[in-house]
């Protein structure tokens, strides 16, 4: 049911997407053992909490970049009506960048790392990097540039993988000043998830809905142009949220608190306007396992990134809450919720239909994301738990650091547990998605 | 709402909220010197930060409060630890942390680089970042409160400052290794064999633990006084 040759080429970009997935996922199960339990001295000197967790971070940028990319090629060739400008150059961009995730997760095995949190790909490895990603925005670029057609959307991808890619940039040089150093971090990791990654976010939903609700061009191309400016309006300048408390001039606390504090409003935006979509649909729901992806995905994002930022993004309650286990939970809430469910609602958009299956039995599917959404609140709030009681033994009460930290045992033997059922639905999801299976349309509905 | 009001406010929004950024960002960097002792930042403060990150240690603690949340903030260490402490858990986590909840792994870190991390913990320490972390001030404001009257600081600041990663006394310092009060009363060294036994353990006791400690030997001497200084109660029991 692909309409241009050209959209198979996402097909190993999701294949590996979905792989690495799965092993962020284990990674993340050993790191909460770590927590959890005491571990013996000689295993900590062999694989220590760091190298587990810069492999486990490296994996969810690497799976969700793959699941970008790969989730571009396959909707630009519908969006720009022509074949892709190149399936070579797609091709060999993936096999660079698979190339130098797997290099790389094997080189933190052997303590090669650049020792900057979620950035440690060390230089050689980070050229390759950016190689691959010249090579992707070109390939998008000339595909868009000879279309015949032109639209709001495909310059928005085009503009959301530019402007991506242009930050990554700012994560690379060596910084003398420990301040100026995470100054520019930030441009990376807060930019990315709370402006390009949501410009592409915002498109690629927008043409998903479009795609299977029938609702008009005209409308969802004017919502995604409100929503990116919104986005991007709160988020660049939220960024000061971050710089609270590395030694910066006291006007972010207002900035950053501020601006911040309205990120959320967006999100909000993008839970009506799919909900509005979804009940003025023109199109018959085939495959209801896309409308619970898309539906949860606007919900998680809020919740996720919109309400749990919130909780503690003003600068008095941040105070207390900065570099603790709270932030631990926003982070894997915001993750899973906004660019999670994002991708795999991508995959099961993409996969049916390069695969050629119209309608698919979706019990397992459905199995899974109640799984792995429900398992991945209560981590969240179980993170939240132990956050709380850390800061407030810790920095409310001023008890030492021990005695803060031995608390939060119980509560990663419980983080534990629920990570195990989390695995069990994502394993679930993923064997689903490997296996669609076709179901006669009208058979027994 | 028209497609044409939609673009607009894409770009209003955008550009604006750009713009100023941009412009905080350059603010940012002109009063820099206000908020970081640039001109403290040294060739040993670099290579500090070098070896900060060639053992990823930001992927365990958190520094300004980012990086991974496993283990203490550093951004305030200097304070809390003192150079000889840190330089003793760098060196000897396997020692220092042997009865901890949670281990640090031995790194492999050598003395210069400890050395060199202490200069860029303390070149750290002096970022004004609005007394953060909270748990941490008290720290801040013993040591300027030391530095204030470095020439009449009591010789139990000195010690504990020294040996307080590892050691206890009159519930300061942390008992990894035992409180100085039990350990005078079992010591049979003389003054010159503790303070050897200070600088280099293994020379006195073979196999033991403690690792060489990083002071000089004025300070070692004042130690071994203080220690054997609480030996004396005991020896006046008949």
């Amino acid at each position: 049911m692909i309409r241009f040759e050209s959209q198979r080429v996402s097909l190993w970009y999701i294949r590996i997407a979905l792989c690495l997935f799965c092993l962020q996922v284990v990674l993340g199960l050993w790191l909460s053992l770590n927590y959890a339990f005491t571990l013996p001295q000689w295993l900590v000197d062999v694989f220590a909490f760091n190298t587990a967790r810069s492999i486990h971070t490296n994996l969810l940028v690497a799976w969700m970049l793959l699941g970008f990319m790969g989730g571009t090629y396959f909707i630009l060739p519908l969006e720009c009506n022509r074949e892709l400008f190149s399936t070579k150059i797609a091709y060999a961009q993936l096999f660079i960048f698979a190339a130098t995730a797997v290099t790389a997760v094997i080189g933190f095995l052997f303590h090669w790392t650049r020792g900057k949190p979620l950035l440690e790909i060390p230089f050689p490895l980070n050229g390759l990097i950016v190689v691959a990603a010249l090579l992707f925005i070109a390939n998008v670029a000339l595909t868009i540039i000879k279309s015949k057609e032109k639209s709001a959307l495909q310059w928005m991808l085009l503009g959301g993988v530019s402007f991506l890619a242009l930050l990554y940039l700012f994560g690379m040089p060596f910084y003398k000043n420990l301040n100026t150093d995470y100054y520019y971090w930030w441009w990376v990791i807060h930019l990315w998830v709370e402006g390009a990654w949501e410009v592409v976010t915002a498109a690629i939903v927008a043409f998903i809905i479009m795609e299977v609700t029938g609702v008009e061009r005209k409308v969802v191309e004017k919502w995604l142009y409100v929503e990116t400016g919104l986005f991007l309006f709160t988020g660049i300048i939220g960024t000061g949220h971050h710089y609270y408390w590395l030694g910066a001039p006291d006007y972010w606390l207002w900035w950053g608190g501020v601006f911040s504090a309205l990120e959320p409003l967006p999100i909000v935006l993008m839970v009506v306007d799919t909900w509005m979509h979804v009940r003025e649909r023109k199109s018959p729901i085939i495959n209801p396992l896309t409308w619970t992806y898309i539906v949860g995905l606007a919900i998680y994002h809020l919740v996720g990134a919109g309400i749990w930022g919130f909780i503690h993004t003003l600068p008095p309650i941040n105070y207390y809450t900065h570099g603790s286990q709270i932030t631990v939970s926003h982070g894997h809430m915001a993750f899973f919720g906004a660019y999670g469910l994002l991708n795999l609602t991508i995959f099961y958009f993409a996969l049916p239909r390069l695969k050629n299956i119209r309608k698919y039995r979706d019990t397992a599917g459905q199995w899974g994301f109640w799984i792995m959404v429900v398992s991945m609140f209560f981590l969240g709030l179980v993170f939240g738990v132990a956050g709380i009681l850390q800061t407030y033994l810790e920095r409310f009460l001023d008890i030492g650091y021990s005695t803060a930290h031995i608390t939060m045992m119980f509560w990663f033997r419980v983080a534990f547990a629920i990570g195990i059922v989390f695995l069990c639905g994502a394993l679930i999801t993923v064997w689903h998605l490997f296996t669609l299976k076709a179901v006669e349309v009208g058979a027994s509905e | 709402m028209t497609g044409k009001t939609a673009r607009l406010i894409f770009w209003l929004g955008t550009l604006s909220s750009a713009l100023i950024f941009l412009w905080l960002t350059y603010d940012f960097h002109r009063q820099e010197p206000k908020y970081t002792q640039v001109d403290k930042l040294s060739e040993e403060v670099v290579a500090g930060k070098k070896v900060w990150h060639r053992y990823n240690c930001n992927d365990c603690h958190t520094i300004l409060g980012f990086g991974a949340y496993y283990a203490p903030d550093m951004t305030k260490a200097f304070y809390r630890l003192g150079e000889n402490n840190i330089v003793s858990i760098v060196m000897h986590p396997e020692e220092v942390y042997r009865n901890s909840f949670r281990k640090m792994p031995q790194l492999g870190v050598t003395r210069a680089e400890a050395e060199q991390l202490v200069a860029f913990l303390k070149w750290v320490g002096t970022i004004d970042n609005r007394h953060w972390p909270p748990q941490d001030e008290k720290y801040v404001k013993a040591y300027y409160l030391r530095e204030a009257r470095a020439q009449q600081l009591e010789k139990v600041d000195i010690v504990m400052g020294a040996c307080g990663g590892c050691h206890s006394f009159e519930n300061q310092g942390r008992n990894v290794a035992g409180d100085f009060s039990d350990i005078a009363k079992r010591l049979s060294f003389d003054r010159e064999t503790l303070v050897r036994f200070i600088l280099n353990p293994q020379s006195v006791k073979p196999g033991i633990g403690m690792p060489p400690q990083n002071v000089n030997k004025e300070t070692a001497g004042l130690i071994a006084d203080f220690v054997l200084a609480l030996k004396i109660p005991k020896e006046v029991q008949p």
